[in-house]
C-alpha cells in the first residue's frame, strides 16, 4: 500500500494531527532520557574529591601515600561508573568527537594545575602549593563534567 | 543518512513508538529504565516488547548477576531502519519533512 504524500494528506495513513502527536510523544521520551542519563550534582563531586585528593596529597611528600592515593582514584572512580551506570540503566557511547576534546581539556587542565603546584612547590619551596591546586581541581572537574552532561543531553534530544 | 519515509503499523502504537525513540538513542537499555520511561506495568510492558521482538525489531538480553536476572533492550538493525522510517513519514505528514520526504511513502 503507498500513499504520496506530497499530492495530499488524504492518502496520508493517519491525520496530521496523529503524526504531531506522535512526533511529540518521541521528544518527550528522549527528554526524559537525557534527563536521566544526566549526572547527578554528588557524582561529579566526588570524581573531583578524588582527582583533588590525588593532587593534595602530594603536599605531604610522600611515595607510599602519593601510591595508595593514586589507587584509591583508580577504585574510586570505578566505583562511581558503576554506581551511575546502574542508577542510569542504559549504556551507550559516551565518548564521540565533542565529548572527547572535553574530556581531553579536562585532563590537560588538570596536568597543568599539577605542572604548576610541582614547580612552586618543589622548585621555589611555596609551602600549600599542592594543597592550593587539589582544592582547585574539585570545581575544574565538577564544571568539565557539567559541560560534559549538557552535550550528551544536546545530543540525545537532537537525535 | 536519511531513511526512506516508511509508516510502520509494527512501530506506531504509540508504547512501542516511545520504545523505539528510546531504544534508538542508545545501545541498549535496561528493562526497567524503559518501564519507567514509559511509566506502564512490567506486564503491558512486556506485551509491547514481544510484539517488537516478533517483528525483528527489538533483541532482548539477559544477564544474571547476584542471583539476579537483568534484562535489556537493543533496537536491531532492521527495528532501527523501521523506527527512522517511521519518524521520516511523521514528520512528512506533519509537513516538517524536507522536500526529499516528500515522496511516495510506503504504509507497512
Amino acid at each position: 500500500m503507498e500513499s504520496n504524500l506530497g499530492q495530499a494528506d488524504l492518502n496520508a495513513p493517519i491525520p496530521p494531527e496523529e503524526a504531531a502527536s506522535a512526533i511529540a510523544a518521541i521528544d518527550g521520551t528522549r527528554s526524559w532520557l537525557a534527563g536521566r542519563i544526566i549526572a547527578p550534582a554528588w557524582y561529579h563531586l566526588a570524581l573531583g574529591l578524588l582527582a583533588g585528593g590525588v593532587i593534595a596529597e602530594a603536599e605531604a611528600r610522600s611515595w607510599a601515600l602519593f601510591a595508595w592515593s593514586v589507587a584509591a582514584y583508580t577504585v574510586g572512580c570505578g566505583v562511581l561508573m558503576w554506581l551511575n551506570q546502574r542508577r542510569v540503566g542504559v549504556a551507550m557511547k559516551y565518548f564521540d568527537r565533542c565529548t572527547r576534546a572535553i574530556f581531553t581539556g579536562h585532563v590537560l587542565v588538570l596536568t597543568a594545575l599539577s605542572a604548576l603546584a610541582c614547580w612552586l612547590g618543589l622548585d621555589r619551596g611555596v609551602h600549600g602549593a599542592f594543597l592550593v591546586a587539589g582544592v582547585l581541581a574539585v570545581p575544574v572537574t565538577v564544571a568539565f563534567g557539567r559541560w560534559t552532561d549538557r552535550v550528551l543531553r544536546t545530543r540525545l534530544q537532537a537525535a | 543518512m536519511r531513511s526512506a519515509a516508511r509508516f510502520d503499523e509494527v512501530v506506531h502504537a504509540p508504547n512501542r513508538l516511545q520504545i523505539c525513540a528510546m531504544l534508538s538513542a542508545v545501545d541498549s537499555a535496561d528493562f526497567a529504565t524503559v518501564r519507567d520511561g514509559l511509566g506502564v506495568a512490567d506486564s503491558v510492558l512486556s506485551k509491547h516488547v514481544r510484539v517488537l521482538h516478533e517483528a525483528g525489531y527489538v533483541a532482548i538480553h539477559k544477564a544474571t548477576s547476584a542471583s539476579r536476572v537483568r534484562t535489556s533492550l537493543s533496537l536491531t538493525e532492521a527495528g532501527r531502519a523501521a523506527y527512522e522510517g517511521h519518524v521520516a513519514a511523521l514528520q512528512a505528514i506533519v509537513g516538517n519533512g524536507s522536500s526529499s520526504a516528500r515522496t511516495t511513502v510506503q504504509v507497512r
